[in-house]
């Protein structure tokens, strides 16, 4: 739709203009919490618990991520993050990319009793309770494994990959065929690296998730060393959600016992924050292209 | 059948990678699946994944209990009122914004927007709720603040324990994290409105309104029902993200507990804070049943009146 030749009207401009505003609105108000929280995480604590902090740091100060970053619990809860992060991501693609491919091979037998499956696991579950007795039983509870089996397989996934397979050109297997390569060769050294957008956007969805999750280390997992960095954030957090129901200058009070320090529990839980958001803002831009198409997919078949 | 096994022996590798995904299946599906019978029965966690089927029957004692409990009304209520309002509120907002963004005539800013925009769908609820409670921080937020020295507010509002305030919190903190997510899929439908279209409305002399009201709306109406039947079916489970239970969850508290507890909240509460396995898979279960109704009922429904349906 081009404007040229086209006379523009009154309402054109009109409509030009409500539209860039409700861009800038949106633009605003997305991009300034995020802002807001890198401003306080750069504030001097005790400062900050003055309020009244809008754009810029009053007092600068680097003594938050320095306290983040010489915390051993908060260490280890990204060093778990990160293992789980990239071992689950790996496992996911693994086995769900072979399950998908599976059934993406359209002469499988018992390929519609197989989908069908999967589709039914896709809108029925148990139910919290029925799994966390099934987690017990297996031995998941309380080991690292309950952060990368349970999440190997994602019939979601699953849907987004196997429309992908389907859509590849025939030609390029079956030459390989005729070459004399196996099955599992096809799929690791052709299949695979043709499909990268795939794998991209699926590596990104599970990966965040994995990033993200803090539900299985609340509930699964009892072991200090074993707990996530977002677990360790919910549970700052929980903290001042406390605070704000005591009300009455509580940030105040907490800032007076922490007199001698130049963080308190607001700021470090800021700078805890940015540090878990850094890696998702640097990655999610690039791969915006392919993921665009996978939602699409899945939202329309699944 | 000699047929059948030299077929099977020539597809050997899907087979096996298609059986393993079914095993997971088997094991993490559909074992939690049985396991829901335990919502009739006197379940003891000592009697493992056989108690599933060796435990007593109880029949709907543990509805029945559900029923009586005093917070019953007030969870169900709970549950209702927030997805209701995040249906009403959250579901139109991404087609405007969508339609927003298709009348944008600079692409790199319609870009740049729109990638801002979904940013925060890939963000956590732990980090979203961490940016509320600095946010609207009674003493030090940056909301009250403003309010304050403005004079809009005479005194500091208390966002995050007054009771009042955790619908609506709830409802806008679900808007500002998926809106751009969901504008995504009504995007690319616009994408594929025939230009042809547009030109012959500009012929006709169509003002863009009129454009945006007689061809775009109407040509992604199939998309939008199918987003709204998924909406509704995911009715009991929350606003766009599925994510009543993380909201009620981490913006739950004491005060705010009359209006922030749901079946989640609860079955999490009972089930894994109690140990009353049962009675929180009972609840659990009422949960599914209506969600599945409604998840029917709307794709019935929309079937009926516009020949849309997801299945």
């Amino acid at each position: 739709m081009k404007a040229n030749g086209i006379r523009r009207t009154m309402e054109d401009n009109v409509i030009d203009i409500v539209i860039y505003a409700i861009l800038i609105v949106v633009f605003v108000m997305t991009v300034y919490p995020f802002y807001y929280s890198l401003v306080i995480s750069f504030n001097h604590g005790i400062d900050a618990s003055r309020g009244g902090i809008y754009f810029w740091p009053r007092v600068f100060s680097l003594d938050n991520y320095k306290a983040v970053f010489s915390n051993h619990a908060l260490l280890n809860g990204f060093g778990i993050t990160i293992s789980r992060t990239v071992i689950g991501t790996f496992a996911t693609l693994l086995f769900t990319g072979l399950f998908a491919y599976s059934l993406s091979y359209n002469k499988l037998m018992f390929r519609t009793t197989y989908i069908t499956l999967l589709i039914i696991a896709m809108y029925f579950s148990g139910g919290l309770i029925p799994y966390f007795i099934l987690l017990k039983k297996l031995q998941l509870m309380n080991t690292f494994l309950v952060y990368i089996i349970p999440l190997m397989l994602n019939a979601f996934f699953t849907i987004i990959m196997m429309s992908f397979f389907r859509e590849l050109p025939h030609e390029l297997k079956e030459s390989a065929k005729m070459d004399g390569a196996s099955e599992m060769r096809i799929y690791f050294s052709i299949v695979i690296p043709i499909s990268a957008p795939v794998f991209a956007t699926i590596a990104l969805f599970a990966g965040v998730e994995h990033w993200n999750s803090w539900f299985d280390a609340a509930f699964f997992v009892t072991d200090k060393d074993l707990k996530t960095i977002s677990f360790m954030l919910m549970e700052l957090i929980n903290k001042a959600n406390l605070t704000a129901v005591q009300g009455g200058g509580g940030d105040v009070e907490r800032a007076a016992t922490y007199a001698a320090q130049t963080f308190t529990a607001e700021t470090i839980r800021m700078a805890t924050m940015i540090v878990v958001i850094i890696p998702i803002i640097c990655v999610y831009p690039f791969l915006q292209r392919y993921f665009v198409k996978g939602i699409m997919v899945g939202s329309i078949k699944g | 059948m000699p047929n059948f096994w030299s077929r099977l022996r020539g597809q050997l590798f899907f087979q096996i990678c298609a059986l393993m995904g079914i095993a997971f299946l088997l094991v993490f599906a559909y074992t939690p699946m049985v396991g829901i019978i335990i919502a009739f029965k006197n379940f003891k966690l000592s009697s493992g994944i056989p108690g599933f089927i060796t435990s007593e029957w109880v029949g709907f004692k543990w509805f029945a209990e559900f029923y009586n409990d005093i917070y019953f009304w007030q969870i169900i209520r709970n549950t209702v009122v927030m997805s209701l309002l995040k249906l009403v509120f959250t579901f139109p907002i991404p087609i405007l914004f969508a339609l927003v963004l298709n009348e944008v005539r600079r692409q790199a800013m319609k870009r740049s927007v729109q990638t801002v925009s979904y940013l925060p769908h890939f963000i956590s609820w732990i980090v979203v709720s961490g940016m509320i409670f600095s946010f609207f921080n009674e003493q030090t937020g940056v909301v009250n603040h403003f309010l304050v020295s403005t004079g809009l507010a005479d005194k500091p509002i208390s966002f995050l324990s007054d009771p009042a305030y955790f619908w609506p919190m709830a409802v806008l903190s679900d808007i500002w994290k998926e809106m751009g997510w969901w504008t995504i899929i009504f995007l690319a439908a616009i994408a594929g409105v025939d230009p042809a279209l547009y030109e012959a409305a500009v012929v006709d002399g169509a003002s863009r309104m009129q454009r945006i009201w007689f061809i775009t709306l109407p040509t992604i109406k199939g998309t939008i029902i199918i987003v709204l039947i998924l909406s509704i079916g995911n009715l009991f489970g929350g606003g766009l993200g599925g994510s009543n239970f993380e909201q009620s969850y981490l913006l739950g508290n004491p005060v705010n507990n009359g209006v922030s507890e749901i079946l989640q909240t609860y079955t999490l509460k009972m089930g894994l804070a109690q140990g009353r396995y049962s009675y929180a898979t009972a609840i659990g279960l009422i949960q599914s049943v209506i969600s599945l109704m409604l998840i029917y009922l709307s794709n019935y429904f929309s079937k009926r009146f516009s020949g849309i349906g997801l299945f």
